[in-house]
């Protein structure tokens, strides 16, 4: 992974589901279909495609097995996954306003 | 949900990519938010390194109270706007930062020129000319490979019988390395010659000929314990020698080994009338 931005955003993508700051769902949320459609390349569509049908349900986890945070940030809009993030900072109440 | 880790994960990995800089970080968590919210260990920490650096800057703030220590203590908030900011920043396309972290950390021209690597280089290039003094090595192994393997002055000596004790080894390769070797030229360490005079194997080796010798208590102790081992059977003086020799023992067990004594020469020491026969010679001399 050449781009550090790139890299950066699969850190913070994987810290966050890591410290359950966002669920493979709120990714979903951002991520959408639409967006997966439009980003993601044929074999990854396949993948995840293959993926599902074998498990008998396709699940934001098992859709996220597939599409590791490496695999985010490398083809998903970064404006999306940082949507993703600043949602789940708000959820979490630390966007208010600074306190000194 | 674990925000503080989320953040130090976040931070940590946007300092070592580029993407952020510790000038970002001192922007917000500045020092009138360090002076509220960092603890006073942690200011004490951060004032020993900064007194002692040659300068100061957020490079070093960052690298002495550490990121997980900042994400711990300062707001969320302040660290999310810090967050924030270099997102935002990174999603404009705008250069995330000139230098990275690593860049950063290589001290300015004025701090290079301390001489911290200055010396060890001279005395490698000491270190070689001995080298080629060491290539009869091959030949004194093949002469003495029995015992004497890493000492390169063994091939002037002559080969140690091995009724030798390993003492008189030592102490002839010692002289012998002492006529070869000019004054100035370095020695190398041989161990094992070493260990033989510290631990006192070497002297050991050469009585090894002789019956062994259980240490004996002070002249005046055996008729005394003689005469009252019966009723006393657990005496201290007793025990007292009984544990010197296991210390002894269990330094030179590999000696010990080899020598085969049998139990009944040790059991019957004190009360056995060849011990008090032996203790009788001993006395004379």
């Amino acid at each position: 992974m050449s781009d550090p931005r790139q890299a950066w955003f699969a850190r913070m993508m994987e810290s966050g589901l890591e410290n359950s700051i966002f669920a493979p769902s709120d990714v979903l949320a951002h991520a959408t279909p639409d967006v997966l459609a439009t980003n993601l390349p044929p074999e990854l569509l396949s993948k995840i495609l293959a993926a599902s049908l074998a498990a008998g349900a396709m699940t934001p986890e098992r859709v996220l097995e597939t599409l590791t945070p490496e695999v985010l940030a490398a083809h998903v809009p970064h404006d999306v996954l940082w949507a993703c993030i600043a949602a789940a900072a708000a959820r979490a109440g630390v966007t208010g306003t600074r306190s000194s | 949900m674990n925000i503080k880790a989320f953040f130090v994960a976040t931070l940590t990995s946007a300092l070592d990519l580029g993407i952020a800089t510790p000038d970002d970080v001192l922007r917000h968590a500045t020092a009138d938010v360090l002076s509220i919210h960092l603890p006073r260990p942690l200011w004490a920490r951060l004032l020993t390194a900064a007194l002692g650096a040659p300068r100061l800057d957020a490079q070093l703030i960052i690298d002495t109270v550490g990121v997980p220590n900042l994400c711990e203590h300062i707001p969320s908030s302040i660290i999310w706007a810090c967050v924030a900011e270099i997102g935002q920043r990174a999603l404009s396309g705008a250069p995330a930062q000139p230098i990275s972290r690593q860049a950063a950390a290589t001290p300015p021209s004025g701090v290079k020129s301390i001489p911290l690597a200055a010396p060890p280089p001279e005395v490698k290039r000491e270190a070689p000319p001995p080298e080629p003094k060491r290539e009869p090595l091959p030949d004194i192994k093949r002469e003495a490979p029995a015992r004497v393997p890493a000492a390169p002055a063994a091939a002037a000596a002559p080969a140690p019988k091995l009724s030798d004790g390993l003492a008189d080894v030592a102490a002839a390769l010692e002289a012998d390395e002492r006529e070869l070797s000019p004054s100035g030229r370095a020695r190398s360490n041989t161990g094992p010659r070493f260990r033989q005079a510290g631990t006192g194997i070497g002297r050991l080796a050469a009585i090894n000929t002789r019956r062994p010798q259980a240490p004996a208590p002070a002249p005046e102790e055996p008729a005394r314990a003689a005469a009252s081992s019966a009723a006393r059977p657990a005496r201290r003086g007793a025990g007292e020698v009984e544990g010197a020799y296991e210390l002894e023992s269990e330094v030179k067990e590999d000696w010990k080994s080899s020598l085969a004594v049998e139990d009944e020469q040790l059991v019957d020491w004190q009360g056995g009338e060849e011990t008090q026969t032996a203790a009788e010679e001993y006395r004379k001399r």
